[in-house]
């Protein structure tokens, strides 16, 4: 893995270097939320904003994403929308590199969905090494790091008035040498050095000590426990947690006419913790009660996510730790599992 | 974006018939519109597609017909929502949308050389239906034993597809069609009773026979139960479950089980497969 | 607020112990130092886990509606602004007053989180609270800590009409004075906004519900939403087939729309507990939203804060041939 040193003042030009060739998506901030956006200066991107309140999956995964427009006027005729472009992703966390890894798999497989691997594989992904951890992270629990790039086709690491960028794949590579003027080879292997005492020194940050031993195990026979109803007493059925999370991927289709036989279908994102999100036409819902929704949210984190695909269906992001108006808490649902008879 | 890989767009198909089954339910005869994809359509009895009233939404069904019978699909549908009330008000010649077939299919061969017992419900035929007629296709029909149907509705007029039913298939050679209504009615001469009880009255024999159970949730709780009383084992009983799908290729996340999705490891599970699954159905 | 934690764990327990209610609905202490979270408490042994601390923002009114189909007794903790929701709730036959015995709780303000997690260490289990009047004291097994009210608390709290609650059957602890500064102006926030230029207002607005992520956590939180099956969720589509109400798009028209409902279907029915801005996860100022409904209802009716007063009609239950037309 090659790797270069870019100057702290340099990166604006960089990244408007890089909207002379390609859209960019990144953090911006507004009225104090941190989202990734379609930028058009680099003084818009919040680079130094820490983890970002909506996860970028928000890029590859859109809330609402036109599948295809139709028209059953003369004959019915279905157009999909465009290819999406060449685009640079930048500015994304250890945790949420993670959450696209948890992604891929769900969006790949016998049955590929082409709006996600389409937007995958054109994007570039530029990591951002965290410089502080939140009370509510914990991807140390999963065996990631705030400095962890792996995902990303570049990866950032702000060392005071500098950043090591390390190369990690031909993408990366070509996105460099795009804005080669930028960087230099100067520093490298001081500034790797230096990203090493700074991995060592957020490790100790780390306020939620997170133990993920046995958990599975134990939740592979929990199905039936009472814990749930009691977990989902407090619970607001709202789509914070869902909504927030850089691994939950459930969406709806719903077509919308515009009254003269044309119109698109879309897709939307959609959350287990909604009451008919199940719901039957028959009036039917096998998940009919917050118990059952709860229940299914954590256990698709901790169990079914694995099951299917080997992979952790939490990163560790701790967004819906923060953000979950009364306080259910993932970390702590661990250390009460443990203790469930 | 190539169209062609894309899971989520939908053939363009048209309705070619529309036969009434009952006062709700009907049966759609639909054709692809591009001939090489209707040619390359194949499905297995059991499986799923997905249909779509372009401006109302898509809804997942069974497919009824038997892969036996080329040029078609059909699908039996009964009017319960949206997207099923927007079919009922279609007509022959109307466009829909197509895609699919999904998810997995009776295991037929595994009950080669075995005798088949059919207990449906209600729209429940649906599904049985393209095995039962898979079988009775003259290619498939010696590599099974006795051919039995138990086949209930609320109504004579519930009954669905009685050309089968009462007609077609009661001539087929070593078979045997029983028929029930819940509730005596003034023309009918058949039996009266809920589907378990008949089974139960019926008594098929198990050994070297395998189940096949479709129709309302509580229908095949109890169909279960009396299949174990005349000494089922679970591993010769089959099911197909139902749960509310979007995108029916195992990403829109609603139809999972634990951790299977109806839509990619169903819709036709064993009763030892059901019997692992949590009770979330 | 020691006494008062004291007080309310003796009397949930006593209401437990003698079978009088099935269950407390109050609150304990959340995973960090500045958090609480709502709590159900069903034995003895559990109503000691009830606590009383500047970080009950949750109002437990809502919680009600979990009952509201069976017969449960039940007891229920408030703060000034939540009773408002008990009195709201029975004017909508949510449930039966006589069922639920009511604790008031006196309430010398909220802190915000936010402005308590800059100073004080998250990890850190929190002791006793001292309530000064003008200032909070916590106590802490890293240190105390002293925040100005009038520095850290919510801003809905300096605005607060109601710290003691209008409505109890048992008040727990201690009067305490309230937080809001004296001569406050509770609509400065509203009159704000209605100074500024149309263009300028419509351009806030559409730049904050362009941000909403239709969570519903809004509506979940709010004792306001308390209809069976929302509009929004109707599975029978209405003038549009497909849609219902509103697209589920995520678009900022369809967003505008789905707030501009939400804000005239809780006209006369929200409280101003503040819970919708607190809980949302994109910052949209909801409560001044409400709130310019609920002050143009003050100025051309004459009505309370809704739920103030349970004898008072609610706004959209009257109809008056001299009711003023205008609206602002």
């Amino acid at each position: 893995m090659s790797a270069r040193v870019i100057s702290r003042d340099r990166i604006s030009g960089f990244l408007d270097c890089i909207l002379r060739k390609y859209p960019l998506v990144a953090p911006v901030e507004e009225d104090g939320v941190v989202a990734y956006r379609r930028v058009a200066a680099a003084r818009e991107v919040a680079l130094d904003a820490g983890l970002s309140d909506v996860p970028p999956k928000t890029h590859f995964f859109p809330q609402t994403e036109v599948l295809f427009h139709y028209s059953n006027l003369s004959g019915l005729e279905i157009v999909e929308p465009a290819g999406a472009p060449e685009t640079v992703l930048f500015g994304v966390r250890p945790c949420d590199l993670r959450g696209f890894a948890a992604l891929d798999p769900v969006f790949g497989g016998r049955f590929k969905d082409v709006y996600y691997r389409d937007k995958r594989e054109k994007t570039t992904v530029v990591g951002l090494s965290c410089t502080s951890v939140l009370p509510t992270c914990f991807c140390r629990a999963y065996g990631s790091s705030p400095v962890d790039g792996t995902g990303a086709d570049l990866m950032f690491t702000r060392l005071g008035e500098r950043y090591l960028v390390e190369v990690r794949t031909p993408k990366g590579a070509r996105l460099v040498e795009d804005c080669a003027d930028f960087f230099t080879e100067d520093g490298v292997r001081e500034a790797a050095r230096e990203k090493e005492v700074l991995a060592r020194e957020l490790d100790g940050r780390f306020v939620r000590r997170v133990d993920l031993d046995s958990v599975k195990e134990k939740v592979d026979g929990m199905f039936e426990s009472p814990y749930w109803g009691k977990l989902a007493q407090r619970c607001l059925g709202c789509g914070i947690c869902t909504f927030l999370c850089p691994t939950c991927h459930c969406f709806d289709i719903v077509d919308e006419d515009r009254g003269d036989r044309t119109g698109c279908r879309l897709r939307c994102w959609d959350s287990c913790m909604f009451t008919d999100f199940t719901l039957h036409t028959s009036g039917h819902n096998p998940r009919a009660t917050k118990t059952e929704r709860v229940r299914n949210r954590f256990l698709h984190k901790l169990k079914y996510h694995l099951d299917r695909y080997g992979l952790a269906g939490c990163v560790g992001c701790g967004r819906c730790v923060a953000k979950c108006p009364v306080n259910i808490d993932i970390t702590r649902v661990i250390a009460e599992i443990k203790e469930v008879d | 974006m190539s169209h062609r890989d894309n899971p989520l767009r939908p053939h363009p198909a048209t309705i070619l018939k529309i036969v009434p089954e009952t006062r709700d339910v009907k049966t759609f005869r639909l054709t692809l519109d591009d001939d090489e994809a209707m040619e390359n359509w194949r499905h297995e009895p059991g499986q799923l597609a997905m249909v779509s009233v372009f401006g109302v939404g898509e809804a997942m069904f069974s497919i009824s017909s038997a892969p036996t019978r080329r040029g078609f699909i059909e699908l039996s549908i009964k009017c319960m929502g949206k997207v099923t009330r927007a079919l009922h008000g279609l007509e022959a010649g109307d466009k829909v949308g197509m895609r699919g077939p999904y998810g997995n299919h009776f295991p037929y061969e595994q009950f080669k050389g075995q005798d088949l017992l059919f207990v449906g419900g209600g729209i429940g035929l649906a599904p049985l239906r393209s095995l039962v007629d898979f079988v009775f296709a003259e290619e498939n029909r010696a590599d099974y034993g006795r051919v039995e149907i138990l086949y209930g509705a609320r109504s004579y007029d519930d009954l669905c597809f009685k050309y089968d039913v009462l007609d077609g298939w009661t001539k087929q050679p070593n078979t045997h069609i029983y028929t029930t209504i819940d509730r005596a009615e003034e023309q009918w001469r058949g039996h009266v009773g809920f589907v378990p009880a008949y089974l139960e009255e019926v008594a098929p024999a198990a050994h070297n026979k395998v189940a096949l159970i479709c129709g309302p949730p509580i229908m095949i709780k109890f169909v279960m139960q009396a299949l174990q009383k005349l000494d089922f084992r679970d591993e010769q009983v089959y099911s197909t479950l139902e749960l509310r799908m979007k995108c029916g290729v195992g990403k829109c996340g609603r139809c999972n089980i634990g951790s299977k999705f109806v839509c990619l490891n169903g819709p036709v599970f064993s009763m030892a497969e059901i019997g692992q699954m949590p009770p979330e159905f | 607020m020691k006494q008062a934690v004291e007080e309310l764990r003796r009397q949930a327990a006593g209401l437990l112990k003698e079978e009088r209610v099935k269950c407390v609905i109050g609150w304990t202490q959340g995973t960090d130092v500045a958090r609480a979270v709502p709590f159900f408490a069903t034995s003895v042994r559990q109503a000691a886990r009830l606590t009383w601390t500047p970080f009950c923002v949750n109002n437990l009114s809502k919680y009600l509606l979990n009952h509201r189909y069976d017969n449960t007794p039940l007891a229920v903790v408030v703060k000034g602004c939540d009773s408002r929701g008990i009195n709201r709730l029975v004017q909508d036959r949510q449930f039966v007053r006589e069922r639920v015995v009511v604790l008031g709780l006196p309430c010398g303000g909220m802190l915000d989180r936010e402005k308590v997690l800059r100073v004080v260490d998250p990890g850190a289990a929190l002791q006793e609270v001292e309530d000064r009047g003008s200032e909070y004291m916590l106590r802490t097994d890293k240190g105390e800590y002293g925040f100005e009210k009038r520095e850290a608390l919510l801003s809905k709290c300096l605005e607060c009409e109601h710290n003691i609650p209008v409505v109890s059957d048992l008040m727990i602890g201690p009067q305490v004075p309230s937080p809001a500064g004296s001569g406050i102006d509770r609509f400065a926030g509203v009159r704000e906004l209605e100074t500024r230029d149309p263009a300028v207002r419509s351009t806030f607005w559409d730049r904050h519900f362009a941000r909403c992520l239709r969570c519903y956590a809004c509506r979940n939180v709010c004792p306001a939403c308390n209809c069976k099956e929302c509009s929004f969720e109707q599975a029978v589509p209405g003038w549009q087939q497909g849609a219902c109400w509103l697209s589920k798009r995520n678009h900022p028209g369809q967003n505008y729309l789905f707030h501009l409902i939400r804000m005239f279907h809780v006209a006369g029915r929200c409280i101003d507990c503040g819970e919708c801005a607190r809980v949302c996860p994109v910052n949209i100022p909801l409560r001044e939203l409400y709130r310019k409904v609920m002050k143009d209802a003050e100025e051309l009716f004459a009505m309370k804060t809704p739920g103030t007063d349970p004898e008072e009609v609610p706004l959209l239950s009257t109809y008056r041939t001299d009711d003023p037309e205008e609206f602002s």
